[in-house]
């Protein structure tokens, strides 16, 4: 090696190795510890004989878990699929808005974030109080005529994943909609000026040449949105509790992870074991989402 | 500009869905501000009071629940540890990330995927989910009950996230102005600090915002690590109204609008350049 | 002379000093009742009055977050000297890990409790005891007086009785029963209240503790069955109704009854001082019957088996089973205490909770089901979930608790 390719080395540690250092410690060594753990079979708090894939095959294999795993994957890809084509294709929806400078926008820009800004627990609670049976949103019905569409909202096993998720949605849409307006502000001018003049309709315009331009934010927001949905936890925990009432079904992997390897007073004491399991899978299933996603999305990138 | 899409001078069908789109989004913003007014409202309201009329105006507006909260409870001491704590674990997070991104984007060497993926699985992975080994490590490292353990916390936290944003504005700055300093002498931390980041200075604005709200508002790590009431924050100090039976709703609401205003200061201040930081070539 | 003398003066002033500087212990003690950290900051100040080498802090953690927070404490090395745990089967996390110290020997006046309390205090691993008992909770039937007294009513004995000014209520415009379905917790309270006068209470409980009777027996069947009567006259869309605002309701004087345990008593006056409440135990099936309530053991003190201050951990414990504690807990929390001789005289409502718990029952997912994963509690919450809902009939409720427990309780893998 070269002194130049010494020094350069050199460099390189310098501005890496600090922040690697921080997220190997704090990220990855308790990561592996955790991997290490789920290969025990756990007395209380205490580990016990080493079983290798034994806890693996309780999750997979053995009820309850198993009801109760698949149960709440299920609840994850509802929460993915309504995320993605609800929330980002509003997000979309007022990107594109802004972008085209409606009346006020600057104004409706910043308005759109805030949300963002209230912390989970705040957020839980509002909405919680506005969905009784008798709070705000059933009140609003009432006013419109629409009385005969009252429901309990977090009570009902059908509607309380979806109103949990309503909730997200307007906490989060304003992130997907500046990172879009973004992406829309990228497209050069002249294109769709030129565009326009020939006489281009707005959809066309829209689907021919601004979709596929923005295709890296799609992406990002994808593999954001995939990792949100797969690790969502405290929206549900401050909404329905832990143990995804009513009857399991706001139940998803990171409530029942959590559960499963803390305990709760009511649904009973930590396993640790097969909780780490649980982790694992996640990690796992977040990694390899997150890979698959990037990869297939990498592929329709369009270059100007 | 043709592509603006305008209210005046338009033809009639343009205008009809001018006013539609402006409706709906006057009706989200009627949906942002109702509950920020109705939790700011609530914290002048007795408990028993919020719960019978949840959305009635209050009928005085003293102050007594704000100095209950701010001084016999100890928010006051709560706030400003939470303002530290976030201010240093921001300070960290930008430095260590803006420097591990410049390593990871600015250098062509064979590790560099490996190391940008590193600090990528970061976001992949919950940090709760390892609370108990990690509680063991800060045991080891003799940092439970210190600040400093829940400052790395937030810090790893934030990583992840920074180096993929700034790595990806950094990518971006011409090669030449680096050619440039160094032939001006530069050596390659003259290059970040006096060329490269001044370039990326609207991502910064963008990555504080999306790192310090949650560290603001977590209270999870805080109450785990932090056991000593004199280094509590405020987050954590809001779970003392959640009784095992019974919610101190007044006080909560009233520890909730002392919680979100720093934040709610800062975005505003913030939101020119965090909206500039979006608008400048972000997403690549 | 003089040199031996000032020296002898400065030995002695020395010796006077290293007993004034006395040894000042800081124990940590840990609860999970935020709502009652001044009433036991008061009970703090006691104790430190008659030892004054001990400083007691008191940390109230979430309740929902309790555990974690011990068990992340315990398992790390560190962790509070004194602190507030699960009976029954939420003890056996920390016993069984060897967190917790038994208490037999260092606080003796363990032996003069009940066994009812002290139940939730041993380990069934190794039978030892873990803590000291401080509280039982029962579950009944709140009723509006006022309410009452305006229409006309009487305390109901029997179901068809309580149907009945049920009824009445409903009749005049007023929400006959606060309850509602959200919180899952609630609804095993409302088995809890109203059940074992259908399922036979201690036989009962006895036969499946034994095996000799699962839950899917046609009397725990029925049992359940009967809480399906309750719901017209539960709030409109009474699934998404939350503890909160059951409380609320009651407390505000819009809802007659609140079918709940002696836990709401003190939020009910300390939110409404003016409610006139007062309680009846669950209606029996026919006339004659004697009403059973279930009771539980609320939880204990116990002492970190790695604390370093164990002797001054123990001296607190013994306060902790003393009359004056209990009298505190009776007169400033309202609770039932469970040291033995604890004055009631301060408080008319907890001599009532004690007339009826002569006929006890244990509150039984609580106190028998909730050693493994998954509980009995978590089965039967999420079950009543979908019966209450109208999913599914009470057969399969049995079911489901049944097939759960089966996978963990050994009784019942007997086949």
């Amino acid at each position: 090696m070269t002194g130049k390719d010494a020094r350069k080395g050199l460099w390189i540690a310098f501005f890496v190795l600090p922040g690697l250092a921080v997220v190997f410690t704090i990220i990855l060594l308790p990561l592996f510890m955790s991997l290490f753990n789920s290969l025990f079979s756990w007395n209380q708090l205490l580990r016990g004989d080493f079983v290798g894939l034994g806890n693996f095959r309780k999750v997979f294999a053995t009820e309850p878990y198993r009801t109760r795993f698949f149960n709440a994957i299920g609840n994850n890809l509802t929460w993915f699929l309504v995320t993605m084509l609800v929330q980002n294709s509003l997000g979309l929806f007022f990107g594109y808005l802004l972008s085209r400078r409606v009346p006020g926008h600057e104004f409706f820009k910043r308005v759109i974030f805030i949300p963002v800004l209230f912390s989970i627990v705040a957020v839980g609670f509002l909405w919680g109080l506005y969905l009784r049976p008798n709070g705000l949103f059933n009140g609003f019905l009432k006013l419109l005529g629409a009385g005969s569409l009252q429901r309990a909202w977090l009570g009902d096993e059908n509607l309380a994943t979806f109103s949990i998720i309503a909730v997200n949605i307007w906490r989060w849409v304003g992130f997907p909609s500046l990172v879009f307006l973004a992406a829309i502000d990228n497209v050069p001018v002249e294109c769709l000026e030129a565009a326009y003049l020939d006489g281009a309709k707005e959809g066309t315009i829209f689907r021919r040449i601004i979709l596929p331009l923005i295709v890296p934010s799609i992406t990002v927001i994808t593999v954001l949105t995939i990792i949100g949905s797969l690790n969502v936890f405290e929206q549900i925990f401050t909404m329905t509790g832990l143990d995804g009432s009513p009857n399991f079904s706001t139940d998803t992997i990171g409530t029942l992870f959590y559960r499963t390897a803390f305990g709760s007073v009511d649904s009973g004491n930590p396993e640790i074991g097969v909780g780490s399991a649980i982790g694992v899978v996640i990690y796992a299933l977040t990694f390899g989402a997150s890979i698959l996603s990037i990869a297939t999305l990498n592929r329709k990138e369009v270059e100007l | 500009m043709t592509t603006d899409l305008r209210f005046r001078g338009a033809g009639p069908g343009r205008k009809a869905v001018v006013l539609l789109v402006e409706l709906l989004l006057c009706a989200y913003a009627l949906l942002v501000f109702y509950p920020l007014a109705n939790m700011v409202l609530s914290s002048f309201r007795s408990t028993r009071d919020i719960l019978r009329a949840p959305f009635a105006l209050p009928t005085a507006f003293d102050l007594a629940n704000y100095r209950a909260v701010w001084v016999d409870k100890g928010f006051g001491r709560y706030f400003l540890n939470s303002l530290w704590i976030t201010a240093t674990a921001m300070t960290l997070v930008l430095l260590l990330g803006s420097m591990a991104a410049y390593g990871v984007s600015r250098y062509k060497y064979r590790l560099s995927t490996l190391v940008y993926m590193l600090f990528l699985s970061g976001i992949m992975l919950p940090l709760k989910a390892a609370i108990i080994p990690l509680f063991i490590l800060m045991k080891k490292l003799a940092l439970v009950d210190k600040p400093l353990s829940v400052i790395l916390i937030f810090v790893a936290m934030g990583l992840p996230s920074t180096v993929f944003i700034l790595a990806g504005f950094m990518k971006s700055v011409p090669i030449d102005l680096e050619h440039a300093a160094r032939i001006d002498g530069c050596n390659d931390w003259g290059i970040y600090r006096r060329i490269v980041m001044p370039v990326v200075a609207p991502a910064i604005s963008l990555v504080t915002i999306y790192n310090a709200v949650p560290i603001w508002n977590d209270f999870f790590f805080p109450l785990v690590f932090l056991q000593s009431d004199k280094w509590k924050t405020l987050p954590v100090g809001l779970t003392s109204f959640f009784g095992q039976h019974s919610t101190n709703w007044s006080l909560l609401f009233t520890g909730l609008t002392i919680a979100v205003l720093p934040v709610l200061v800062l975005y505003l201040f913030m939101a020119k350049y965090f909206i500039r930081g979006m608008t400048a070539g972000a997403v690549k | 002379m003089r040199f031996k003398r000032s020296a002898l003066v400065l030995l002695l002033a020395l010796l006077a000093l290293g007993t004034l500087v006395a040894q000042t212990t800081t124990l940590n003690f840990w609860t999970w009742r935020p709502e009652d950290t001044d009433a036991y900051n008061k009970l703090i100040a006691v104790f430190e009055k008659a030892n004054p080498g001990i400083d007691v802090v008191l940390t109230a953690q979430k309740n929902t977050e309790y555990n974690t927070i011990l068990s992340a404490a315990l398992a790390g090395g560190s962790g509070p000297d004194v602190f507030q745990s699960r009976a029954y089967g939420g003890l056996e996390t920390f016993a069984q890990s060897g967190y917790m110290e038994p208490l037999e020997k260092w606080v003796p006046e363990l032996k003069a409790f009940d066994k009812a309390p002290l139940r939730g205090a041993t380990s069934i691993k190794d039978g030892k005891v873990y803590g000291v008992p401080f509280a039982s909770q029962t579950l009944f039937i709140y009723y509006n007086k006022a309410i009452y007294k305006q229409l006309g009513l009487s305390v109901p004995e029997t179901w068809d009785q309580f149907l009945a000014n049920l009824q009445a209520m409903k009749k005049a415009g007023v929400l006959p029963l606060a309850n509602g379905g959200k919180d899952g917790w609630t609804l095993e309270v409302l088995q809890g209240a109203i059940c074992p006068n259908f399922y036979g209470a201690n036989d009962f409980f006895d036969a499946v503790m034994t095996g000799k009777a699962n839950f899917q027996d046609p009397r725990y069947v029925g049992a359940i069955a009967k809480l399906k009567e309750l719901t017209p006259f539960m709030p409109d869309l009474f699934m998404g109704v939350s503890y909160t605002d059951m409380q609320s309701s009651f407390i505000n004087e819009l809802a007659g009854h609140f079918i709940g345990g002696s836990f709401e008593a003190g939020y009910f006056s300390a939110q409404n001082p003016k409610l006139e409440y007062d309680v009846f135990p669950a209606p029996v099936a026919k006339k004659g019957d004697k009403p059973f309530v279930s009771v539980y053991a609320d939880g204990n003190f116990s002492m970190n088996a790695g604390s370093k201050n164990k002797d001054a951990a123990a001296k607190f414990l013994k306060f902790l089973a003393g009359k004056t504690t209990g009298d505190f807990f009776i007169k400033d929390l309202k609770q039932v205490s469970a040291v033995p001789g604890a004055d009631t005289s301060t408080s008319p409502y907890i001599q009532k909770v004690l007339s009826l718990q002569k006929n006890n029952t244990p509150y039984i997912m609580l106190v028998g089901f909730r050693y493994q994963q998954p509980t009995g509690s978590v089965l039967l919450q999420a079950a009543l979930q979908g019966f209450m809902a109208g999913k599914f009939d009470a057969a399969e409720v049995g079911r489901q608790v049944q097939e759960g427990l089966a996978t963990w309780h050994a009784p019942f893998q007997k086949k």
